[in-house]
């Protein structure tokens, strides 16, 4: 697929998706090795992103899967529509079969409802797999996980085992909400999104806000980079730099001063408390220069 | 021989409390096959192989450093020397350094190097805190294979001998003085804790380079936080294991919820079937069940808050107030040699901020010595009657009494009246009842006494009672 980290992160580039050479080398490692590629970080640093990039460089169908407590294997992996079962037996009614012969009829391919984990298994073109949020999803989710990530295959009974055609490129996304076993963990490739540092949260603005101003951007990121590491409950995310950026854009701010920040701190901060700690500090936390 | 290494380095991980599995030793080779032996690109595989945790991650990067650069450095390829690197624009720098030390008279005289250490943290010159910081571990001498185990007090030395408390409090005045932004004021700490590690990294760096293995083996083991005693733990130590006990408490809260999600339905509740089964002419379609009534216990702490023990009670009361919505009620007391009430403290409240006031504000001590009896008998005659007779008492103490009365008739009331007495005890098992330990006295009246030393007991413990 890449022939090199470096091929890599050019493709990625070229789809706007910034990555650095560490997280580079990280997701060569699991496209190279077919692993599952696990990646965890704060939310917002573009977790997701990455999976949608990678399914955009590679040209390949990204088969999302969303978790949630409660999703089982019905909605993740596979169902028998016994509507059209139903349905079936019904017309066939009258044909007075043996239930052997009735049964081969129902339990066919052409009953099988194929949810995301099957048909990513299934597909001849190259797919990427995106399980977002793992942490959310049940224990009991996550040992069945194990099957299909660590051998690509799933048994259904009344079919068999179901082998991958092809391999499909996994990419696996936490928050930390909690603590996923550790067979799960040690069956993946770990990649840590930290948030970006200053000269890469500049590249990001540069290129997602065209045309913004060389110092008006500095300023804003040094800020941005600042608040992070206060203590406060949400610090924030990438996504919320671009919005700031583009709402100062749209409100013709060519500066930043303590006003303007404080009447805009709603779009960086979600948390009223939040917002109630970095008002009144917003004039000493703004940048020097 | 790669191979080796690699295995090696694993077995250095787990010294150090990281579990790390044969598959992930396995596909961390096939990793380096794939990416070559870059240094960056090395230590990206075997990061993103080895670990599982991002806990871990400072443990590792301390363990890559001293195996693969101080003990091991023929392993990779291209491994840059910064100091060699900095040289040619650091020269200026030094003759300043040189000409002081050129002065003769040694530190604490003439111009000492804790201006030049407030000048390189103004200026955030780095090159120069390296220089400082390689000035300060100089001055050590030549180190002795004992020196393993006193990386933190070396490093204090160190850190006197570059006059670094002093260099704190100038730049504190100036700070007030020159109404200093808090952007450059924390790019100031940045400076200040970047010289605090590079000079330890140094001190490991040469016991590692000097003693070989058994030295490295030794730090690695020290590194193991699980399993340090709360005492000996330093400030950094602390703010790991602070991560430590918010994710073990969220741990612990999820496995409550999800046990009693699953068991919400109690028994059925055979009145209201049959009165529904009416509607569909006495078939009970649709079984009605009784709600389930969770009972949540109520907790009640008491902390010994003296001295070494302080660190343990503040560990548990962050870890009981993270997954307070498991109990009913909580409340909580300090005491040294009197004992204040702190519960109010937590309502609503940011657990750090709760417990940084109630350590400032409670009146716990009138001396520095903690007295059980008289705690025990102030703690019966304050506010037993307030409690009720289902609560859980934890008390967490190394029952070293300071040779004072025991009051054992006291605490046999207070067991009498609570549903039941725990002891977590911070003290290794070997020195209990020794010296001033009188914790053999209390024990007939507590339900359970843990030994309660480090992060792996605590979480045993938790796991067993909450």
């Amino acid at each position: 697929m890449f022939q090199s980290r470096e091929e890599l992160e050019k493709k990625l580039a070229e789809y706007h998706y910034l990555i650095d050479r560490n997280a580079a080398t990280v997701v060569y490692l699991a496209v190279k090795l077919q692993k599952p590629l696990l990646v965890e970080g704060p939310a917002g640093v573009g977790k997701t992103e990455l999976a949608k990039a990678l399914a955009a460089v590679t040209n390949s169908r990204l088969i999302r899967l969303q978790c949630y407590e409660g999703l089982d294997e019905a909605k993740a992996l596979y169902e028998w529509n016994y509507q059209k079962q139903l349905l079936c037996l019904h017309l066939k009614q009258n044909q007075s079969k043996s239930w052997h012969e009735a049964k081969d009829d129902i339990f066919t391919q052409e009953f099988l409802l194929r949810r995301p984990l099957l048909d990513a298994l299934e597909s001849i073109e190259p797919v990427v797999l995106l399980i977002d949020e793992v942490d959310k999803s049940d224990e009991e989710f996550e040992s069945f996980l194990l099957e299909i990530l660590s051998d690509y295959q799933i048994t259904i009974p009344e079919l068999g085992t179901v082998k991958a055609k092809s391999v499909p490129l996994t990419v696996l996304t936490s928050n930390n909400f909690r603590d996923f076993g550790d067979a799960l963990k040690r069956r993946c490739v770990h990649l840590y999104l930290d948030y970006p540092t200053f000269e890469r949260e500049l590249e990001i603005i540069k290129l997602k806000v065209p045309g913004i101003d060389q110092l008006l951007s500095q300023q804003l990121v040094s800020f941005v980079q600042l608040l992070r590491k206060q203590n406060i409950k949400k610090p924030p995310s990438i996504a919320e730099t671009i919005d700031w950026a583009r709402s100062l854009i749209t409100l013709c701010v060519s500066r930043i001063d303590a006003d303007i920040v404080q009447s805009t701190l709603s779009i960086l901060l979600k948390y009223q408390s939040d917002i109630d700690k970095i008002l009144p500090r917003v004039s000493s936390l703004l940048p020097d220069d | 021989m790669l191979e080796e290494k690699i295995l090696e380095f694993a077995r250095l991980l787990r010294k150090g409390g990281v579990n790390v599995s044969v598959t992930q030793i396995a596909t961390a080779v096939q990793s380096v096959a794939a990416v070559g032996l870059a240094q960056k690109d090395f230590y990206t595989a075997l990061l993103s192989t080895l670990i599982v945790d991002q806990i871990d991650q400072p443990l590792f990067d301390k363990l890559f450093r001293l195996y693969f650069f101080s003990l091991e450095p023929g392993v990779l390829q291209k491994h840059i020397n910064h100091d060699e690197q900095e040289t040619d624009q650091l020269t200026a720098v030094m003759q300043l350094v040189d000409s002081i030390e050129g002065t003769g008279t040694g530190r604490g005289a003439g111009a000492s190097p804790y201006l030049l250490l407030v000048k390189a943290v103004r200026e955030t010159n780095y090159p120069l805190l390296r220089r400082l910081g390689k000035m300060g571990i100089e001055s050590l001498g030549e180190l002795e294979q004992g020196a393993v185990t006193e990386i933190d007090k070396l490093v204090d030395q160190a850190k006197v001998a570059i006059g670094w408390y002093q260099a704190v409090n100038t730049l504190e005045k100036i700070r007030v003085q020159e109404k200093v932004s808090e952007i450059r004021y924390s790019k100031w700490l940045e400076c200040l804790s970047f010289i605090e590690k590079y000079m330890e990294s140094l001190v490991e760096d040469l016991l590692v380079r000097k003693f070989g293995p058994e030295a490295l083996e030794e730090i690695a083991l020290a590194a193991n936080i699980r399993e340090k005693e709360f005492y000996r733990l330093n400030q950094l130590e602390v703010q790991e294991i602070r991560k430590h006990i918010t994710k073990m408490a969220r741990k612990l809260a999820s496995r409550y919820a999800r046990r009693y999600r699953r068991a919400k339905h109690g028994e059925i509740d055979l009145r209201r079937t049959i009165k529904n089964a009416m509607i569909n002419g006495g078939t009970p379609v649709r079984l009605k069940y009784r709600k389930r009534v969770i009972n949540k216990p109520e907790l009640i702490l008491l902390c010994d808050v003296s001295g070494s023990v302080a660190i343990f009670s503040e560990f548990m009361l962050q870890l009981v107030y993270t997954i307070q919505n498991r109990f009913s009620h909580i409340r909580s007391f300090l005491f040294v040699n009197t004992v204040d009430e702190v519960t109010e403290y937590f309502n609503n409240n940011n657990i750090e901020e709760a417990l940084e006031k109630a350590f400032a504000k409670a009146r716990y001590a009138m001396s520095p010595f903690s007295d059980y009896g008289r705690v025990f008998r102030l703690f019966e005659k304050q506010y037993l009657p307030t409690f009720s007779p289902q609560s859980t008492l934890i008390i967490l103490g190394d029952a070293r009494n300071n040779y004072r009365h025991d009051e054992r008739d006291s605490l046999q009331r207070i067991g009498e009246h609570v549903r039941r007495i725990l002891w977590f005890n911070p003290q290794p098992g070997n020195e209990w009842n020794t010296e001033d330990s009188i914790i053999g006295i209390y024990t007939p009246y507590c339900r359970q006494v843990f030994e309660c030393r480090n992060l792996k007991q605590l979480e045993e413990v938790t796991e067993a009672i909450l």
